[in-house]
């Protein structure tokens, strides 16, 4: 059976039940809103590998045309999954490393979406002990983006993963599907700052012992855009720990939206994991939730906690800063500034900092001028 | 006798936040190079003043004036009155998790002693010499402000800013009190050379004379449950200290005033 007709089988719609679609339904995700769909002759977006610096990505990471074989993926939503697969024949990569690939240059895969529909399919095939920082930027005109990654996590590799959401306008569907190898640690971030509407459905595996990972949100959303970000953590493995922290800054009249999902399965002894969510509301018109969900059928875990908090700017904070001589302006810029960096600075080494830093703050910029 | 222009002029001060009155007419006037020293018990109304005089937007002024240098202080937002000159080193400094020492130092002193101040040379070999003199590690530029601090980082912090930020007017509440007594030391150098025989002033809030032997106060003045119930020289730290409040409080019933 090819995916389109997958599609329209398991299309017979996502249940508003089903808490992945509780905020967003899918018929406001789908490019057309008729669910059945498919819309055809899609391009793919340009896509091009190289140093973060701008210079030649070293050798032993290459991004090649392809499907990944032998790559174990962790269950998904199916609807999202293989929507993006039936849009996205003519653009399949493989993101593939050799063993011990290993680089003090951050990598950067750019993705430009100019048509107005695209799809992508990218799969991670990261070899054994691996060390390197990949940020991937999403950017262009388009009105509809879907990007779906899979792979895996090569055993002992540690690498940091963080995907730039800086879309111009339309919508943003991202499905992650990644599993973690032994003793693997993957830190995954997300910056978003960009789109109308994002629907990101980010799962992680952690089916191997001795995995570490940690997802990271950084969300600034402003005007009318909605942004909603489901994070899953199954945790399938004897002491293998998981953190997720995921701030968002909403503006205007927007709204964001953090759910996780936070998966401990039988068998995983010494299993340790938090998730947090915290919520900085710009504007009485914004809305954020974040909302933390649990499913421990291990007794023997460390920890699984999991927090939330929701609130304004800090009056405090801002007196603090006025009497440093901030304007209120440059006050509050710089406390949502802070805001964001306090993930932003956990996702990757200086070097990676500071070009996100820089990016984020003309985002800031961007926010003020309205 | 006609007198110059005082630095800071507090007139029958008397604010409060909603329903609940906490000060009850002070009055204070220093003038330049003079530096006084607030004393009194815990909620006797000390920050409170320090918090006024910023302009802190929780309190209702009821009567009263403030003016520093003849400018009337409470018609000015409190980035204007940092502007003007005005500096609080906060008792409680504030937190705030993802905003680096270094980008915000540049920035207050951007905002408060212009861009130049702020570039180059001229703010890097300031910002080195204080924090030498702080004791700090350069490595403090890259933490988040007053985030994990000791209660002695934040107060040596407060300091840095008042260095680097050369107030006319500085208010020190009770900078002395997370200090070892080098620290005192330290900050009672570091005022004196900002402010005797310069323009500027300070009011220096604490509850131990500790701080006030090296300083040496023009003025100390007494605040109880919001008001100042004497002002007098220096002596009057170590007779409080011997003493106490009670002693103070006794004397005054018994003369109507000291
Ligand atoms: N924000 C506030 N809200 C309510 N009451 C306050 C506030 N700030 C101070 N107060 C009250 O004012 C009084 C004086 O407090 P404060 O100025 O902090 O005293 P001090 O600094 O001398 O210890 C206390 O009774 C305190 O409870
Ligand atoms: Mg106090």
């Amino acid at each position: 059976m090819n995916t389109i007709n997958k599609y329209i089988e398991v299309s017979e719609l996502p249940h508003r039940a089903d808490h992945l679609w509780r905020y967003t339904p899918w018929k406001k995700v789908h490019p057309t809103g008729k669910v059945k769909d498919v819309p055809k002759e899609v391009k793919g977006p340009k896509i091009r590998l190289l140093n973060l610096s701008g210079t030649e990505s070293p050798p032993g990471i290459e991004l090649i045309r392809g499907v990944g074989e032998d790559i174990r993926l962790p269950e998904s939503d199916d609807v999202s999954t293989n929507f993006i697969k039936s849009i996205s024949e003519d653009s399949k990569w493989i993101l593939k490393t050799e063993s011990k690939f290993n680089s003090n240059e951050p990598i950067l895969i750019e993705i430009d979406a100019v048509d107005e529909i695209n799809g992508i399919q990218l799969t991670l095939d990261i070899g054994d002990r691996c060390e390197f920082e990949i940020v991937t930027i999403i950017k262009g005109s388009t009105n509809w983006m879907g990007l779906l990654r899979t792979g895996r996590i090569g055993n002992g590799s540690n690498i940091n993963d963080i995907t730039v959401g800086l879309q111009e306008r339309g919508t943003l569907l991202r499905v992650d599907a990644i599993s973690l190898g032994r003793d693997a640690e993957f830190r995954t971030g997300t910056v978003s700052s960009g789109s109308e509407r994002t629907k990101a459905d980010l799962r992680y595996r952690m089916g191997e012992i001795g995995s570490n990972l940690r997802v990271i949100g950084s969300i600034l959303s402003r005007d009318s855009m909605h942004l909603d970000h489901h994070i899953e953590i199954q945790h399938d493995a004897p002491q293998t720990f998981s953190r997720l922290s995921w701030n968002a800054a909403c503006g205007g009249k927007s709204k964001t939206i953090g759910t996780g999902m936070l998966k401990v399965a039988n068998g995983s002894k010494g299993a340790d994991a938090s998730q947090n969510f915290h919520n900085l509301l710009l504007s009485k018109d914004a809305e954020a939730d974040g909302i933390p969900e649990l499913e421990v059928l291990e007794n023997e875990v460390v920890g699984c906690g999991h927090g939330i908090a929701n609130g304004p700017i800090d009056e405090n904070q801002l007196f603090y800063l006025h009497a440093r001589g901030f304007s209120p302006m440059d006050a509050k810029s710089a406390l949502i500034a802070a805001f964001l960096n306090s993930t932003l600075s956990k996702m990757g080494s200086m070097k990676v900092h500071d070009w996100l830093s820089k990016m984020l703050y003309s985002e800031l910029k961007n926010m003020n001028a309205e | 006798m006609e007198s110059k222009t005082p630095l800071l002029e507090i007139v029958n001060l008397h604010a409060g936040i909603e329903d609940n009155k906490i000060l009850n007419g002070i009055n204070i006037e220093i003038g330049p190079g003079e530096i006084h020293a607030i004393m009194g018990r815990n909620g006797s109304g000390k920050t409170t003043t320090a918090n006024i005089i910023m302009g802190h937007p929780d309190f209702d002024i009821e009567e009263g004036k403030i003016n520093l240098n003849g400018i009337n202080l409470l018609e000015l937002e409190p980035w204007e009155r940092a502007k003007n000159g005005v500096f609080l080193s906060f008792q409680y400094p504030q937190a705030v998790p993802g905003l680096q020492v270094g980008n915000f130092l540049k920035k207050s002193v951007a905002s408060i002693r212009g861009a130049d101040a702020a570039k180059g040379v001229n703010f890097r070999g300031l910002l080195k010499d204080s924090m030498k003199e702080l004791n700090m590690p350069s490595s403090f530029l890259s933490r988040y402000v007053n985030d994990g601090f000791s209660g002695g980082e934040k107060k040596r912090f407060e300091i840095l800013q008042m260095m680097l930020l050369q107030p006319k007017l500085a208010i020190l509440d009770e900078t002395d009190s997370g200090l070892d007594i080098d620290g005192i030391k330290t900050v009672a150098t570091g005022i004196n050379s900002a402010i005797r025989g310069t323009d500027s002033g300070a009011l220096i809030i604490t509850h131990y004379s500790r701080i006030l032997d090296h300083v040496k106060p023009d003025k100390i003045h007494v605040l109880i449950d919001g008001k100042i119930v004497a002002t007098g020289d220096a002596s009057l730290a170590n007779d409080l200290e011997e003493n106490g409040y009670d002693w103070l409080e006794n004397k005054i019933k018994s003369e109507g005033e000291v």
